[in-house]
Parts: structure tokens; sequence; C-alpha cells
């Protein structure tokens, strides 16, 4: 048996890396993207999908959740290197089937717990099985920082006993051997830009971890900072106060501006926050977002930011099939989402 | 409405010139100067200089006087007609610039140079603060039950944005609880200090003796003495709550035993005892609004009085003001909290207080009894350049803070604050 091929004749094809392509052709080989362009030649074999009308855009991707997780233990920091979000998965969660729906084809799942939290699990929301849902085996670091002589102690501990022992495959160990050699991105959660201060100094020192900060929405103070530090931060999609003002700051646009590379995340993170994250993103682009940083920002960028750009995030030859057929512009009151294609198979049929 | 939405885009524009700034003058190898021209100088330690200039460089005052020459590329401040004086010191406080949902073990490692509090200290005129790691000073001593000692506390600078100026010291003294109320705190506190006195003449004995008898042990140090021996050491000195005169004389009992120095606070009942105090020249922290009845079941005086600085300076006590709720907010106990910081000294001087004293006490006294007047409490060149200048007298009740500047570097200006540059006084 041959391999399956797909092809989709679309208005618009929006790459997000490479621009937006009119009347334009993708076609798909084996789940993946094998040619894209206005000038493809469609084979024989494939099976069309007619588009016209319509605007395929990359499928969404989330670099930080904990839908569907136990939830945080909370506690004292500590070093957990060797706890698995990939040993609590359950696919079949209706949260899932709702943030696939609403358009998001990659999420992270990130380990509660303060201090060395443990190892995420990049996976799609839909499966047969735990192991079904992951995309790759070896995840990604998760750290909950605040300040704090404690909490600082715990990760720069972990971090040099770990770097004194490389050759270790002790599961307390390998993963923080695997994220110094920067295998795999460490995240690391820092709410207040006070407490982004302690946490820059602390990470300096390993340059050739991939470090992203999971930050919040104060953050836009120390936004000079960040983009100095060259770390990518994500940020939820949402309009915030200025302290204790009924002022309104656009904190994604000021560290976009800035120089930050941001991916945002849904205010909420629950089915309903991914539902509504489009419009959330379309808020921020009426306050000021540049409208492209917007579309990368939901797509290539936490794509990059989990090191996984050569397979996700945008629509390129080589890359994943993930992709969604819409109705109009995404951000585009009224657009509705036709279809979801997950590596090259319709996983979800839309009105 | 209008009004407010245009202050704040300046805030932002502001706020992203003084990054900007502050880049760029770290940047350059010889930094820019500041003068601060045409003001009333307070001071502290050499009057009032009428018309005077003050010169800053890295950071520090470099020149004071009326005959100063402004250098041509100084960037000029003009205070004319306005009160210069230094930033305002704190030497008790609640919890400010701190953040951290559990137990701070090292303030260093929990500042937050971006705390609302921070930003409203410099509004305030209070550049320099006492702060321990829990919220009140009387569960500062933080394992609770019979422990009478423990928690670290700083003093801090109000950096807004800026951690890496913000720490000055930590620690700069022992959290002492020890009230008579809490008996075997202060037994367990006494057993320790003759505990750690003993171990550190069998220490001076061993020292002396070990060359000669080699076959001598060294006194293994007891658990948990190491605050009481940097007590005896006079390292550090204890911080303790007396407030009423027997809490006094006993912790002064204290001073004459082990020769620890000690600083009260409280001392509402501090008058009755002055002379004593002063013979141990123990310095206080006192709240001259703080009311007690007098005490129906002893003879002799007893409660508060509004003349307690007065007599005490008389006595030749030392001694900083607090207001009595020792924190910035924008609720809460308005008029007797840090927002307002002179009008606690103020009416120490309705008691009877020589202005010049009181001034002292939320300024050079008060960073004396902190440990850092080598650097703040003054106008006085090589002092650290925090500097504030309000629209009339510190004591009037209608002035205003215009300016803040610590380190020479300005962080706050009325004109461009949210919270207060509307409020004029043509209204």
């Amino acid at each position: 048996m041959g391999e399956e091929i797909t092809a989709i004749k679309a208005d618009r094809i929006d790459t997000v890396t490479s621009g937006l392509i009119e009347n334009g052709v993708i076609v798909i080989r084996g789940g993946k993207i094998s040619a894209i362009g206005t000038d493809v030649k469609i084979p024989s074999t494939a099976n069309i999908i007619d588009a016209r009308d319509k605007t395929i855009f990359p499928g969404l991707v989330n670099p930080c959740s904990v839908v569907g997780l136990s939830g945080s233990p909370g506690g004292e920091p500590a070093s957990n290197p060797h706890y698995r979000v990939a040993d609590e998965l359950y696919p079949f969660q209706d949260a899932y089937r709702r943030i696939l729906q609403a358009g998001f084809t990659t999420l992270a799942l990130t380990p509660g717990g303060n201090g060395i939290a443990g190892q995420g699990a990049i996976v799609r929301p839909i499966g047969q099985t735990p192991e079904g849902m992951l995309i790759t085996e070896s995840g990604l670091l998760m750290i909950r920082f605040e300040a704090n002589e404690k909490a600082k102690k715990v990760i720069t501990d972990a971090f040099e006993s770990a770097k004194k022992d490389s050759a270790s495959t002790d599961p307390k160990v390998k993963p923080l051997v695997r994220a110094l050699q920067g295998e795999i991105p460490t995240l690391v959660r820092c709410g207040w830009p006070g407490a982004a201060l302690h946490l820059l100094p602390l990470l300096k020192p390993y340059e050739k971890m991939k470090w992203v900060l999971v930050a919040g929405p104060e953050n836009y103070r120390i936004a000079e900072k960040l983009a100095k530090s060259k770390i990518p931060v994500i940020i939820p999609a949402q309009i915030d106060f200025e302290q204790f003002t009924r002022n309104r700051i656009n904190v994604p646009k000021i560290l976009a501006e800035a120089g930050v590379k941001i991916a945002c995340v849904p205010i909420m993170d629950n089915a309903e926050g991914h539902e509504d994250f489009l419009r959330q993103m379309a808020e921020l682009v009426k306050y000021g977002l540049d409208k492209e940083t917007a579309k990368k920002s939901m797509t290539i960028h936490p794509a990059q930011m989990l090191a996984l750009d050569y397979r996700l995030g945008s629509l390129e030859v080589g890359k994943d099939a993930n992709l969604l057929i819409l109705s109009a512009d995404p951000f585009e009151v009224g657009t509705k989402i036709h279809q979801v294609m997950l590596e090259g198979k319709i996983v979800y049929q839309g009105p | 409405m209008h009004k407010h939405r245009t202050n704040f885009q300046f805030s932002i524009c502001n706020f992203l010139a003084v990054l900007l700034l502050c880049c760029s003058a770290s940047a350059a190898a010889d930094e820019k100067m500041t003068a601060i021209k045409g003001g009333d100088l307070y001071t502290i330690t050499s009057g009032i200089i009428k018309n005077g200039t003050i010169l800053i460089k890295d950071g520090k005052i470099s020149g004071i006087g009326q005959n100063i020459d402004v250098p041509k590329n100084a960037e000029v401040i003009d205070a004319k007609g306005k009160v210069v004086m230094p930033g305002l010191v704190a030497a008790t406080t609640w919890l400010q610039g701190l953040r951290s949902s559990r137990e701070i073990s090292k303030i260093a490692d929990s500042l937050d140079p971006f705390d609302f509090e921070v930003s409203l200290a410099l509004a305030s005129g209070v550049t320099t603060a006492f702060v321990t790691a829990t919220s009140s000073p009387y569960r500062r001593v933080q394992s609770s039950g019979e422990n009478p000692i423990g928690g670290t506390n700083a003093v801090i600078k109000m950096t807004y944005g800026d951690l890496d100026n913000m720490l000055v010291k930590e620690p700069v003294a022992e959290n002492v609880s020890i009230s008579n109320q809490q008996w075997l705190r202060k037994t367990n506190f006494l057993l320790s200090l003759r505990k750690a006195k003993d171990y550190l003449q069998k220490l001076a004995e061993y020292q002396k003796a070990k060359d000669k008898d080699k076959k001598l042990e060294e006194p293994k140090k007891p658990a948990e003495l190491d605050p009481y021996i940097r007590l005896l050491g006079r390292q550090l000195p204890a911080r303790v709550q007396a407030a009423t005169a027997d809490d006094i004389l006993a912790a002064l009992e204290i001073v004459d035993e082990f020769g620890i120095r000690i600083i009260l606070e409280g001392g509402i009942e501090a008058w009755i005892v002055a002379q004593e105090i002063a013979r141990r020249d123990v310095p206080l922290v006192i709240t001259p609004r703080d009311k007690q009845e007098p005490r129906k079941d002893i003879s002799g005086p007893s409660g508060s009085t509004m003349e307690n600085a007065a007599i005490l300076k008389k006595a030749g006590v030392r001694f900083a003001i607090v207001p009595q709720g020792p924190y910035f907010g924008i609720g809460g106990m308005a008029g007797r909290d840090l927002m307002v910081l002179p009008m606690e000294a103020a009416f120490a001087v309705s008691g009877g207080l020589d202005e010049q004293t009181a001034l002292e006490a939320i300024t050079l006294t008060a960073a004396e009894i902190l440990g850092v007047a080598d650097r703040v409490g003054s106008l006085q060149v090589g002092k650290d350049a925090d500097i504030i200048i309000l629209d009339g007298h510190p004591f009037h009740y209608r002035s205003f803070v215009e300016l803040t500047l610590i380190n020479g570097k300005m962080l706050y200006d009325k004109k461009q604050s949210t919270y207060f540059s509307h409020i004029t006084h043509d209204n």
C-alpha cells in the first residue's frame, strides 16, 4: 500500500513564516507537508480537499498548560526532576476534545510543584493511549521559581551536582543533564518582575540551556532587561491594568516591541480559555500588538520555545501537516474552524 | 479621566526614559554631574543653608554650600523656594519591598524593587527603611513559643525597579522578644546568654592554654547560640520591644549584666526612666502619639505623655521616631502611617521637642540606630545622594514631596505621579 496523499486547494494559505500564499495548494504525504505553493503539481492519487474561499492556518501551539493534570502539589520548593507528566496522561478527557476543536494541535503539559517540578510532556490533545498523545519522548524540564533563599538554593544545588555527574543514568539526574546540555528546553515560571530580577542572574551561568520564562503580566516593567537576556517569554494573552489603576496596558505588545520573543497562552488555562483564545489574541491586536507577531506568538514562537520548530508551528515543506481550515482570517469575529488536521488526518470536522 | 490617561502615558514614557537614562549613565565612563540649585538645604548636620547648591557625582554628594560652582555640563534641578533635605529614614516598618509566599530566611533573596509600597515610599520621601522578614514586629521572632530570638532583618533603600542597589545591610540587629509578659522567653534568653558567655570564656581559656597543653580539647559550641555570641561580641545590637517602665528597666539590667548593645522599641513610658536609659546610652524607637492610660496598680508615674520625646532629649537619650502604622498604603491608617512620617515627628515638637532633634529622629539618628549613618541621614559631602525636595516645611501638614532622588537618580517626580500629580495647593 502506498503512502496516503492529500492535497488542499485553498484561496489563502497563511504560512506564518513565509507570508500569505493566495490560490495555493498544500500537498501532504505520510502526515507531512511535501509541497506548498501556487505552482504545485497535484499527484493523481491524491485525495483532494477543496478549500476555496477558505484560509489555511498552522495548528495552534500552547507551550505551557496544566489542563487535565492532577494539579499542583504546592509545598516547599524541592527538586523532583524524575517526576514525569507522561506517566499521568489520560487522553479521554473532554477538555482535550474541546481544546483540539479550538484549533490547538500541540500542548506542552507541565507539572505543578515548586522548585524543580519535573518533566513536562509535549502532546497532541487526542490519542487512543497515553503514549499515543506524546509528540516526543523527551519533553521539557519545568521549574517554578519564587524569590526566596531556599528556592534559589534548590535550583542551583540541583544543576551544580548534575554538572559533575553528566554520565549519570539516575532518573533524578538525567533530566537535569539533558536540560543542562540544551537537549530539552527548560521552562521557568516566575510571576513577578522583582522575582525575575532575582532569577536572571541565577540562569546566566547555564549558557547551553534553552531557557523559557513563563511570566506574569507585571513583567512588562522589565521588558528591556528581558530583551537583553534573549530569553523568550510565555505570557497570557491579556490586556492588563497598571497596578492599582484602571489604566489598560497591552503587556504582550510592550514585550514584543522591546524585542522579546513572546508566545501567548490563554488567560484561563482550561477548555473555555482555549476556546476564547483567538478572541483574546484579536483584542491584543486591536490594542496595538503587531498582527504578524500575534500570529507567530501562537504558532512558530511556541514551537521554537519547545525546540520543535523543525516539525511544528508553520506551514512549510517537511513539517507535520498540523493545520486549521478557517472560514476567514483567524482574528475576524465569526471566523469558523471548519476542520482541524493533525499530521495529515482530519481530526475535527466542524460546521 | 482624560487627564489620567495622559498622565499614565507620561509615566510610561518617563519610565522608559529613566530606564534609558540609567543604562546610558552606567555605560558612560565619566558620569554626568547633577546640581540641585536655589533651595533651602536642611543639612541636619550643619543647620539650614539658604539658597544653597548641592552637587552630585557618582551617586554621592560631592559639594554643598552657597558658593558652589556648577559645572557647565551638569544637569540642573531648580529648587528655588523649595526645601531640600536628606531622604527620610524609617527605623521600623512592617514588610516593605519583600515578596515571597513562604518564610523568608534571607531578605536579600526576596526583595521586590517593584513592590507597590516601594513606589509609595518614594512619594512619601522615605528612602531608607528597616525591614524584617515577617510583617509585624510582634511576630518578628519567627519561631513561636518559647524561643525569644530569631528571624532576619535588613536595611533597604527604595530603589524602585533596581534590585542591585536595594539592599544596604543584612542583618543589622538580632530580633528579640522578651517582655515581662512572656516570662519563659525572657528566662530562656537569659539562660542562653549565660551559656554563650560561658562558652566564650572557655574558648578564651582554651586558646590561651592550647600551645602549652596539646591534649586540651577545644570546647564545643552549643547549638543555636550563634545569635547570642554575636550579641555578646557586640557585633549586632538586639532590638527589644519594651513599652512600659518595668520592661525597659528589665532590658537595661540585661545590658548591665552582659554588656550587649540594645535598641528599645516602643518606649511609651521611657520618660519615667529617661535618666536610666541615658546612663547606658541605649537608643530608642518611639511613637509620640502612642497613648497608654496611667496604671492604677502602680505608685508613682505611669502611662504615656506627649512630652515623652522632649523629656528623653533633655536627659540625653537618642531616639528615632516612627508612626503607629509603620507601612505605606493608600488605605488604612491615613495620617498615622509612613506616608506622613514627618507628621509623627511634628507631634513630638508639639510635645516640647526642638525641631532640629525631631528632624534628626526621622533622618540621621534613625540612620545611626540602624548602623547606616556612614551612608545616609544627612546632606554631607561623601554621603549617598538620597535627597528629597519638598514644597514646604517638612512639619507643615500641607507639604508635599515633589522630587525624590536615591543614589543621585531621580526616582519620583510628583508631576508625573499617577496618584499625586493632580493635587495642587490651588484647589
